[in-house]
């Protein structure tokens, strides 16, 4: 949508852990609608970006806005409450709550929720994911891959408006991979906005529309699929030079 | 009067010394087996209670009596290690924080009430190392002290050593930088982690048999050199022998410099305690994440 | 299995209610002990077992909901009610201090602050003795000029029973449901839109409010006070009274610390000898029974229940 604030926007933002610079002056604008995949050789700062724009990391400097607003400073929680989901590189669940009460959790935590509105949005999460029948086991019990789905799940209880998945196909086996792909266009298709970090780019080209490269804590590329594939920069940092 | 602050300031040294020891220990401890050992101020105790029947039940000289009790506070580690401590390396233990937390002050409450019972509350005091006092100029110092004090460095320049010059040592060094890589290249024995909280507990118990003749022995001597020996670690940062060294002297003569210039003399004593356990509170409060400080979120 | 459950119940307030009666005076102070204990050993599992803040200051709440009443009520002649009140909400506050303190303190971290910060309170109390009477002790106005302790020990049951509702409402609601997800994976909780600050800060508040409720209860029974109420190894008992129990249920804790507190008086000849035995206990409760014992009879009494049923499945099969 031209001319609208763009749904989240990094502007010069950087972030030092210790004396490594782990994201440097980055521009990232992510308009509502859009379904973008973030990739780039380990070390690149990817995760980092997400845990900027989700506050659990405070950048050294420059800006991050909400739907127009500033939001730095904010949050983990706050970003949540404002429609900002996220799941992480390796599946943070509540081990030893059950499944449902995973997803109640966060929608519980909602502003104005009740017990019975939120267990039934949370069982319609849960049958969408295909973990319906699973509800009364502990999240521990449950399998890798269904694990990573129950994660998604929690995140879907926010009704967020943008999702941030931090490498989504690690360690997934093609089944379950195809199945993420078709969750994912399906929630896309209802206006969820998306950004995935991942490595399995071939994967990432078939789902998104526009991919952002980062090399060293910087965008070296930003485009189409088509366009990044033959950018010399992404090669070259691929190929480590 | 400044020679009667120099004096305290020596006898903070020879104190610093000691808790210099007594946080090397806990440092080994805590780099290799990852858990803070709330039962290190226990072992101190018995070592020291281990020195005084040494010396009153089988008649070995004072001296000697401190290898002893450093060959018994090791036996006695290692069997705790053995038969509690496991459960730390085993995949299926969940939640290896919170028992590592439970089991260490259980260890340390069993240690207390064991020491009660065999012991008795009444403080004891074992026989001097050497009696009589080291005059020099205006500075007068119990030879026990300096002895304490002198026996002390030797522990640390051993464990130094021993850290850099043996293999057993240099492994240990290794696992304590990196479980994950010592494992690649082939240290993955459980004997290390025997050895780390033997070693521990040997310098935790050398330290009690040092203290003896000083301040008496009693059940519950252990609770606050136990919180000073984590003030030191956290203080002196990340498993850095030297690090420990350095802070322990600092709180040994800031607390002994406490204890003469504090303005209430009836209560200088009590709030002594008190001292090193706000040091502890305020290193905390600073360095939250105390002995590990890394950042919680992976950098990709 | 629920009515078996339903009629322990049964059985268990009966016994409760008619206990004064049972015994003789002797036994009945243990049962008004037993009540204080369970109290303590409750907030604690809440705040340990449940929403996962190792604490080890917790008995210094205790000590500062006894001191706070008892002198308050000594110097200004206030209606005991009224000062332990003032205990509650005294540990209330300052219990929300060290939660908020303890923010960035996790796991073995936030055990040493809080023992710290409960040992330098034990040593203020000893040294400031003009004010609390120090290891002396200080004198307490008894809540009741009874003979006998009868309405201390239905007070305190009183007390237990209106806190444990209190607590189990907490744990079921969804409180309970973010506390226990600050447990599991405070990054995770956040995520998920849970107030970790927050949260965090109401676990302290909460059951320091709770010790310091006990700890009033207690000073104006014991009527002479003591700084070690306060101390490591009183905490050290509470924790082995919650953990045998079951740390991860209010009930089980409860009952842990009535077992207890019961069985030390019991094993009372065995003198210093009983301290070895429970620190004993602790620790192989630690090591092979890390739910409780509660937990592990409870499992034993559903495997002999299965057994029984699919032998009689098997004897009308066959």
């Amino acid at each position: 949508m031209p001319g609208s604030p763009p749904l989240i926007e990094a502007r010069d933002l950087t972030k030092r852990f210790g004396g490594i610079v782990a994201v440097s002056g980055l521009n990232f604008a992510v308009q509502q609608g859009e379904l973008i995949g973030l990739i780039g050789p380990n070390g690149s700062g990817k995760t980092t970006t997400i845990n900027l724009l989700t506050g659990h990391v405070t950048p050294a400097s420059g800006h991050i806005t909400l739907r127009g607003r500033s939001a730095r400073g904010l949050a983990p929680s706050e970003f949540a409450t404002l429609r900002v989901g996220r799941t992480f590189q390796i599946t943070q669940l509540f081990s030893r709550m059950t499944v449902l009460e995973n997803m109640l959790v966060p929608g519980l935590a909602r502003p104005h929720s009740h017990k019975p509105a939120a267990t039934a949005t949370a069982r319609r999460h849960l049958e969408f994911l295909g973990l319906a029948a699973l509800e009364k086991l502990q999240a521990k019990n449950l399998s890798g891959g269904q694990q990573k789905l129950l994660e998604l799940g929690r995140a879907l209880m926010l009704d967020p408006e943008i999702l941030f998945l931090d490498e989504p196909f690690a360690g997934v086996n093609p089944f379950l991979r195809d199945e993420i792909i078709v969750l994912v266009r399906k929630l896309h298709a209802d206006g969820r906005t998306f950004v995935i970090v991942d490595h399995d780019i071939e994967a990432l080209q078939r789902l998104v529309h526009r991919m952002v490269v980062m090399s060293r804590g910087e965008k070296i590329a930003d485009g189409t699929v088509a366009e990044v594939r033959v950018n010399h920069e992404v090669l070259r940092a691929y190929a480590g030079v | 009067m400044t020679d009667y602050l120099l004096i305290q300031a020596l006898n903070g040294l020879v104190i610093g010394v000691i808790y210099a020891v007594i946080a090397a220990g806990l440092t080994v401890i805590f780099s290799i087996l990852k858990i803070v050992n709330f039962a290190h101020g226990e072992v101190y105790m018995m070592g020291g209670y281990f020195a005084y029947f040494a010396i009153s039940l089988v008649g070995i000289p004072p001296l000697p009596a401190v290898l002893v009790a450093m060959m018994l506070s090791f036996a006695m580690s290692v069997l705790i290690e053995r038969t509690l401590l496991k459960p730390l390396y085993s995949p299926t233990t969940e939640r290896k924080g919170d028992y590592g937390i439970l089991i260490t002050f259980g260890i340390s409450i069993f240690l207390r009430a064991l020491a009660l019972i065999i012991y008795g509350p009444y403080p004891l005091r074992p026989p001097s190392f050497w009696p009589g006092v080291l005059v020099v100029g205006g500075l007068i110092m119990t030879w026990d002290r300096v002895f304490a004090g002198g026996a002390g460095v030797a522990m640390l320049i051993a464990l130094v050593l021993f850290m850099n010059h043996t293999p057993w040592g240099e492994a240990l060094n290794a696992v304590s930088q990196s479980r994950e890589s010592a494992a690649i290249v082939g240290i993955n024995d459980q004997r290390f982690y025997m050895l780390a909280f033997g070693l521990g507990g040997a310098l935790a118990g050398g330290a009690g048999a040092l203290v003896g003749p000083i301040y008496s022995l009693s059940p519950s001597m252990g609770l606050l050199p136990d919180t000073q020996a984590f003030a030191i670690v956290i203080l002196g940062g990340m498993g850095s022998v030297a690090g420990s060294i350095i802070a322990g002297l600092m709180i040994g003569v800031s607390e002994s410099m406490f204890v003469a210039l504090f303005p209430d003399p009836s209560r200088s004593l009590t709030y002594a305690q008190a001292f090193s356990l706000l040091i502890l509170m305020l290193v905390l409060l600073i360095r939250p994440t105390g002995l590990l400080g890394r950042a919680h979120v992976a950098m990709d | 299995m629920r009515t078996l459950a339903f009629g322990a119940v049964v059985v268990f307030g009966a016994f409760a209610l008619a206990f004064p009666f049972l015994v003789n005076g002797y036994w009945l102070s243990v049962g008004v002990l037993a009540m204080f204990y369970a109290i303590v050993a409750a907030s604690w599992a809440l705040l340990a077992g449940y929403a996962g803040q190792f604490s080890f200051g917790h008995m210094a709440f205790v000590s500062l909901g006894a001191y706070t009443s008892g002198l308050l009520v000594k110097w200004f002649d206030i209606p005991i009610p009224l000062g332990m009140l003032a205990g509650v909400l005294m540990c209330g506050v300052v219990g929300s201090g060290i939660g908020f303190v303890c923010l960035r303190m996790r796991g073995p971290y936030l055990a040493l602050f809080t023992v710290a910060f409960s040992e330098v309170l034990r040593i203020v109390i000893v040294s400031e003795n003009e004010v609390t009477g120090g290891s002396g002790g200080l004198e307490v106005t008894p809540l009741f000029h009874a003979r006998t302790d009868t309405p201390y020990y239905y007070l305190g049951l009183a007390l237990l029973l209106g806190s444990l509702a209190i607590m189990q409402f907490l744990v079921t609601s969804r409180w309970g449901l973010f506390f226990r997800s600050i447990r599991e994976n405070e990054d995770a909780a956040a995520a998920s839109g849970v107030k970790v600050v927050r949260f965090r800060i109401l676990a302290f508040a909460i059951t320091s409010s709770f010790a310091g409720l006990a700890g009033g209860f207690y000073g104006h029974y014991i009527g002479i006070l003591t700084p070690d109420i306060g101390s490591v190894d009183q905490m050290g008992l509470v924790v082995a009274m919650a953990v045998i129990g079951g740390t991860e249920s209010i009930v089980a804790a409860m009952i842990g610390a009535l077992g207890l507190e019961f069985l030390v008086e019991a094993l009372r000849s065995y003198g210093q000898w009983r301290l070895v035995l429970f620190g004993a206990l602790l620790l192989l409760t630690i090591r092979f029974a890390r739910n409780g014992l509660l937990a592990l009879a409870w499992q034993q009494v559903m495997r002999l229940g299965s057994r029984r049923r699919t032998r009689s499945i098997g004897q009308e099969a066959g």
